[in-house]
């Protein structure tokens, strides 16, 4: 009976120290929910919590004139509040001879859990001069929009609109 | 006491054997993006060679078939094949219309405003030092090239005055020969014989506004002769391609406005000697033909066309030996570009390159990923594996 026990009491202690010791494995393996956000995330990786909505009307809307608005909805999906998210725009020729291109910045305060923000960019989508006389494509050049939208926090989305000018 | 030793040995035995992780269970890594993706009717082993926006087109595989020169928007870069490392070897500005890789692990370019509007150009040679923007112009008046077959010459085709040409020699980034005997008409493509003895020529002639007559132009002895002339309005589409079963090349005219205006080109064959050329066997008489290139072996000719002239764009093998005639690609949402420069084989003979891209909906599109590493987005180069079946193994 006293054996019984003993061989109880000592299966119940391994089964706990070991439980113990894998526990303790595997929270040093995965880390903190909050460590999974990468300092620098990984370019074009979308980040969990930020969204950026480009309508596709308005985009067909663009035209190749100065004094373009574009309008692009930013998105806090997730659940903690952002305090600035900084938008960077590239406006280019999808001709990579061609050295123009066109930066554009803005910057949202106070994104709250859930909230969505429109914020608006004046382009110039003026056509600008062939930059050399190679082939070109068989029909229209289109301009290559390269939005970013970054926080402190490491969160980040990237969108690319191709348009066909 | 003992007991008790052995009851905690046993389960944590149990529990470690129990938790224990199987090699075969590592992490699966997670899917690329859809954007860095190949289009699947480009075949399950086709790869990108290059991303991002720019028209790129005339690729030229390194002799060591290690790297992969092209023309983007005019300029000229190469990428290694396997390490993604882009080189660009001109200024921006520079307008280049073709670009092969010589023996002497330089790259020979076609270039000039002209020479891309069917005009005459210059060629230039590379600095053999990476990364250098500096080219060397060694020859003007030039209305085609083609590296000989093993490229260490370079068989330049000149403008030898208003409606002759020439034929010339470069090697070694130097002037070798000029011949003496000119050809009849303006020169608009060039290509060498198997043994390197000979070019075929497509040639324009006095007065006409297409590239109507075949000449072979003998190296050896500097002399030229018309071998075929065609009829009926059709011009020849880019370079003859001379194999080990005579000279194919793709011809044509430009179809009626009902057609949608889109061009029906047919491949032909023909022997290097005076003739009448023929459909080319194999590829059926609906087949629309674009480009196309004979292989490093002579053995094969690649062929970007349509099955019909409502079938898609895809890549086909025709195999000269045994005549089979494979379709390489099952496409039907890429646009393949035709033009007569636009496809490249590995100097193994064992992929091709080829320049596609997505069908444009003409609607403004939004991706997910940054533009340079978009690939089905704009004109891009794929390497696709050409696998040749095995021959049936003879009857013992």
């Amino acid at each position: 009976m006293r054996d019984a026990a003993l061989w109880a009491a000592g299966a119940a202690l391994a089964f706990l120290l070991t439980a113990g010791a894998f526990l303790f494995l595997a929270n040093l393996a995965t880390g903190s929910s909050a460590e999974d956000l990468p300092a620098t995330p990984a370019r074009g990786k979308p980040g969990p919590a930020l969204d950026l909505d480009l309508n596709r009307d308005r985009l067909a809307s663009l035209e190749p004139a100065p004094d373009q608005e574009l309008l692009l909805t930013v998105e806090n999906a997730g659940g903690k509040d952002f305090s600035n998210v900084n938008l960077t725009l590239e406006s280019s020729s999808e001709d990579t001879a061609n050295p123009r291109s066109r930066y554009y910045r803005r910057t949202l305060r106070d994104l709250k859990a859930g909230e969505n923000v429109e914020v608006g960019f004046l382009l110039n989508l003026s056509e600008q001069p062939q930059a050399s006389g190679a082939p070109t494509a068989p029909d229209e050049r289109s301009e290559i929009l390269e939005i970013r939208a970054t926080t402190p926090e490491g969160v980040s989305v990237i969108r690319t609109a191709i348009l066909p000018l | 006491m003992r007991g008790l030793l052995v009851a905690a040995c046993a389960s944590v035995t149990v529990l470690l054997a129990g938790c224990a992780h199987p090699a075969a269970e590592d992490p699966i890594q997670p899917l690329p993006p859809a954007e860095g993706r190949v289009n699947s009717g480009l075949g399950p082993e086709a790869r990108p060679l290059s991303s991002g926006p720019g028209y790129k087109g005339s690729p030229s595989w390194s002799l060591g078939g290690d790297r992969v020169a092209f023309i983007v928007d005019g300029y000229v870069v190469d990428r290694t094949v396997d390490g993604e490392q882009l080189t660009r070897w001109t200024t921006k500005d520079f307008v280049a219309a073709e670009a092969e890789w010589t023996a002497d692990g330089t790259l020979t370019m076609l270039g000039g405003a002209g020479a891309v509007e069917g005009k005459p150009g210059a060629v230039y040679r590379t600095d053999s030092k990476e990364g250098s923007l500096g080219v060397e112009k060694m020859a003007e008046d030039v209305l085609a090239m083609t590296p000989g077959p093993e490229h260490k010459d370079v068989v330049l085709a000149l403008e030898a005055g208003a409606d002759e040409s020439a034929v010339a020699l470069l090697r070694a980034g130097r002037m070798e020969r000029v011949y003496t005997g000119t050809v009849p008409g303006t020169v608009t493509a060039v290509s060498p014989s198997p043994d390197g003895d000979r070019v075929a020529l497509a040639v324009r002639t006095p007065g006409e506004s297409r590239s109507g007559e075949l000449h072979v132009f003998d190296l050896r002895s500097g002399e030229a002769r018309k071998i075929s002339e065609l009829e009926d309005d059709r011009s020849i589409l880019g370079a003859p391609q001379w194999t080990e079963r005579g000279i194919y090349f793709v011809a044509g005219a430009m179809s009626s406005p009902a057609d949608d205006g889109e061009p029906l080109y047919d491949l032909y064959r023909t022997e290097p000697e005076p003739g009448e050329p023929e459909p080319a066997p194999g590829v059926g008489e609906d087949f629309v033909a674009g480009g196309a290139r004979v292989s490093p072996e002579g053995d094969r000719l690649a062929v970007v066309g349509r099955l019909n002239s409502k079938s898609p764009l895809n890549l086909y093998v025709l195999n000269l030996t045994t005549g089979n005639f494979d379709a390489v690609t099952t496409n039907e949402d890429m646009e393949i570009k035709t033009g007569a420069d636009d496809l490249a084989w590995s100097p193994a003979g064992t992929s091709v390159a080829i320049v596609a891209r997505g069908t444009s909906s003409g609607e403004p599109e939004v991706r997910a990923a940054p533009a340079d590493e978009l690939l089905d987005a704009f004109y891009n180069l794929y390497e696709v594996p050409i696998t040749t079946p095995e021959p049936p193994e003879a009857p013992r």
